[in-house]
């Protein structure tokens, strides 16, 4: 029975792994190979204060969360700065160091034969030291990682992890912190890896550097791969069928060294085969939401936030002077221009003339070389670009950049902004407010994707829409954002007749509630329809700016544009 | 003064060694974006093959090393073309590509484990000669490692630059879209770069060979060194990941002035983690 009992428990510490990682690698798509060594920190950092420094066993256990946390967001620092293969190969190196140390300060961590006589856990005058005493403390924790991690992953903070995985520069677009959301993300998973360490290292009484090399990882990353990647609910799912699957194996007659070695084997063969051929796993991530019964279904029922400071005409957001060189290629030449409250205002001008590069530097996602950025005359220009969708502007893209493996409700709810749940304290001090707050943004969410005309997709991946659809879906991100100034990279271009019908009032409206617009367009026509001002910009600068008629007859920028 | 020297020599020899996984490494993760982490267990699993070549079938060393190097390239193109394109061509992203080449990784160095035994490989009575530089010592394998390097790198820069495949990697490596818009068929050029990338590899296996041997766990530091040369060097650049690697063998061999042994490979992956914070392109590749 104590057998029996002992398997359990490695399940319950494998189901607290599984979803820890699962929170780095399925949710914010972060490809970290350390979980073994955040495991491992955890198990020495309890085992070395309680055995050389008497220190009472759960304060131990919390310093070695804490730590192993804060080496957690450490080992993230590169991951800010650039992602996916550098990230694998710096926790890899991670993983080596660490069992490095643990075998070779024989001091500290007693070297490759590892440190004995750790105490056991006494909790209400019982002392653990049986498997099956230890599972119900095993148990009782993993099922609170689990919700708390659960709990975490439908919060808004969850939901802006999943969007920064399907695509980094459009979550900074819509005003989220990746830095914050990878540090965060990072420290919570190696912290709750370092329960399960802390754990092992009191059950068994004993720490070696063996029980937390790369295969762990490896073992770890199967059960996510198998159980479904994104779904905490299927990690665990992996964990449990990982776990006993072996102990079935010893059923088997196997000499006991390449048991070992066909059980590694066949967890690789279990990845490529699932990868091949049911690549989101056993349980595919699904966030479901319920929608309000009942929600308003009549048109133009979505009105914007009202602004406080409009006054049409005033200028919101000026650029002065923007340069930008990339080695030696100039981007922009000197950039003049303003925006006003109330005008929509058009950007023309042929390929490479520097139109986009004119937003990304006026949105913080390039920083100009010289030159000076003002919001309502406030200096903006080095600011973030989430900072800067915080003080209210906002843009879309080109290429659209939607969050694919999202539903268009959820593409719409990402963006709205101030949300409680975007912090970790709100979502588990107040998680009534949050719930609250959630309720109304989704019940907001449906009157933009109706305005828009998506109502009725609001809960279909987004990855299945047509083009027309994902640019109508863009627009209602970009409202969702409540931003007083909208740019929006060619929003109109190949839209068929219908859906532009659709979307020139939009914008019209928008600009008619003193919003701030100024868009990108191909299409002189459309320009002259929908813009009150067009700027023609070529070779990295604004060369004339005037209302969209008169740009149109001067024959000399006629002729360089048509040619 | 002796003892830097002697400890540059011995870096400069090792990082050779690393050069050589790195060029091999790099050019199919430069060219196909693929991180190819089977490429460690290939290299061991030539290592093993030349062995038994040798050991059993009583062949001549060079003969060996020959067909362990045509057994390399099969098995590269081969886990190129089972394991890594269909999941390309199905528009997977890069961590399912990259988990794959784990699974890969595992398979390939378990049935190593289970096929040859746990125990290390040597070749029975192989013998090279012990020079002296002046008060420094090399063996003959340290010049002959050093030597190979040089001689592989120049004929794959060669190769790159002159060569009908050269022109057509390098355009891969620096645009796929626009490679394949003007023509170059991007599936060959993955699987010559996956041929020359495990051949390259089987050179530095026939080197452990003569040095230490074949061991079980020699893959993963094989792939985990050549990684580390790539990213440090630069990603897309030849140049960079030799620099890589010869930096990586000189810092650690270096570290060995003032550490004890065992903390060699703990101060180069520290000096790794300063770089990517501090350079996270690479040291070649600025942008």
């Amino acid at each position: 029975m104590d057998y029996f009992y002992h398997v359990l428990v490695m399940f319950c510490l494998y189901a607290i792994l599984a979803t820890s990682f699962n929170v780095v690698i399925g949710l914010a798509g972060l490809f970290a190979l350390s979980h073994a060594a955040f495991y491992a920190i955890g198990a020495y950092t309890t085992a070395i204060l309680t055995t050389a420094y008497g220190v009472p066993v759960f304060v131990a256990m919390a310093i070695g969360v804490v730590l192993t946390a804060a080496i957690g967001a450490i080992a993230a620092l590169p991951a800010l700065r650039v992602g996916g293969h550098y990230l694998v190969v710096v926790t890899l190196a991670l993983q080596v160091i660490v069992i490095d140390i643990l075998r070779n300060a024989q001091g500290l961590t007693g070297g490759p034969d590892g440190i004995s006589g750790i105490p056991r856990i006494v909790m209400f005058g019982q002392t653990l030291s049986t498997p099956g005493s230890f599972l119900v403390l095993a148990a009782v924790v993993a099922t609170a990682v689990y919700f708390a991690l659960r709990l975490l992953a439908v919060s808004p903070f969850g939901r802006a992890l999943r969007a920064m995985r399907e695509n980094e520069l459009a979550v900074q677009s819509v005003g989220k912190n990746v830095v914050a959301l990878k540090l965060i993300a990072f420290a919570l998973s190696a912290g709750t890896a370092a329960i399960a360490g802390s754990l092992l290292a009191h059950y068994i009484a004993f720490v070696s550097p063996q029980s937390f090399s790369i295969d762990e990882t490896i073992l770890v990353l199967a059960m996510i791969i198998l159980g479904g990647t994104g779904n905490l609910f299927g990690a665990v799912v992996g964990a449990f069928i990982l776990v006993l699957l072996p102990e079935i194996l010893k059923f088997l007659d196997l000499p006991v060294g390449t048991a070992d070695l066909m059980r590694n084997a066949f967890y690789g063969l279990m990845l490529i085969v699932i990868l091949r051929f049911r690549p989101e796993g056993l349980f595919p991530e699904r966030y479901r939401y319920t929608l309000p019964a009942g929600a308003q279904r009549s048109a133009g029922a979505f009105q914007l936030s009202p602004l406080t400071n409009t006054e049409n005409g005033t200028v919101t957001l000026a650029g002065e002077n923007l340069h930008k060189n990339f080695g030696g290629i100039v981007a922009a030449a000197g950039i003049d221009i303003e925006l006003r409250a109330g005008l929509v205002t058009g950007l023309i001008g042929p390929n490479g003339a520097g139109k986009t590069t004119a937003f990304n530097l006026l949105t913080g996602f390039l920083t100009p070389t010289s030159g000076t950025i003002t919001l309502r005359g406030r200096p903006i220009t080095d600011r973030r670009p989430h900072r800067i969708v915080h003080s209210g502007v906002a843009r879309s893209f080109q290429d659209l950049k939607l969050f694919r493996r999202m539903t268009v409700l959820e593409n719409v709810l990402v963006a709205f902004p101030n949300q409680l749940g975007d912090h970790l304290h709100n979502i588990y001090f107040r998680p009534g407010s949050v719930a609250a707050q959630e309720r109304a943004n989704i019940a907001r969410a449906l009157e933009i994707l109706e305005f828009v005309g998506l109502r009725e997709r609001a809960l279909e991946e987004a990855d299945g829409l047509s083009y027309a659809e994902e640019k109508l879906l863009v627009i209602a991100r970009l409202l969702a954002t409540e931003a007083e100034v909208l740019l929006l990279d060619e929003p109109l271009s190949g839209l068929d007749p219908n859906t532009l019908a659709r979307v020139l009032p939009i914008v019209r409206r928008l600009a008619a509630q003193g919003r701030t617009v100024c868009l990108i367009e191909h299409n002189l026509d459309v320009i002259r329809e929908v813009c009150d001002v067009a700027a023609y910009l070529d070779g990295g600068r604004v060369l004339t700016i005037g209302r969209p008629d008169d740009l149109m007859k001067d024959p000399q920028l006629l002729e360089r544009y048509i040619q | 003064m002796d003892l830097i020297l002697q400890l540059l020599a011995n870096g400069i020899s090792n990082g050779s060694q690393y050069a050589l996984l790195g060029i091999g490494f790099g050019l199919i993760f430069g060219t196909t974006g693929i991180v190819h982490f089977a490429y460690g267990p290939v290299f061991a699993a030539s290592a093993y093959v030349m062995w038994w070549l040798i050991a059993a079938l009583g062949l001549p060393f060079l003969v060996a090393v020959m067909l362990g190097m045509a057994f390399a390239a099969g098995f590269g193109v081969l886990s190129y073309l089972v394991i890594y394109e269909p999941l390309v061509e199905r528009g997977s992203p890069s961590f399912v590509v990259l988990v794959a080449s784990l699974g890969l990784f595992i398979v390939i160095a378990n049935s190593l484990a289970i096929v040859f035994g746990t125990d290390a490989k040597t070749l029975p009575d192989f013998s090279y000669g012990i020079y002296f530089l002046g008060d420094v010592v090399v063996t003959g394998v340290q010049i002959a490692q050093v030597l190979v390097f040089v001689a592989v790198a120049l004929t794959l820069s060669a190769f790159l630059k002159y060569g009908t495949w050269g022109s057509a990697i390098r355009a891969v490596t620096d645009n796929v879209d626009m490679a394949r818009i003007v023509g170059i068929d991007t599936r060959k050029v993955a699987i010559v770069v996956f041929a020359i990338g495990s051949v390259i590899s089987a050179i530095a296996a026939a080197n452990l060979l003569v040095r230490e041997g074949a061991s079980t766990h020699v893959g993963f530091f094989a792939v985990f060194y050549a990684f580390i040369a790539v990213v440090v060097g630069g990603v897309g650049s030849i140049r960079g990941a030799a620099i890589g690697g010869l930096l990586l063998g000189l810092v650690e061999s270096t570290g060995m002035w003032k550490l004890p042994t065992e903390w060699q490979s703990t101060i180069a992956f520290l000096v790794l983690f300063v770089v990517m914070l501090w350079r996270p392109t690479g040291l070649l590749r600025g942008n």
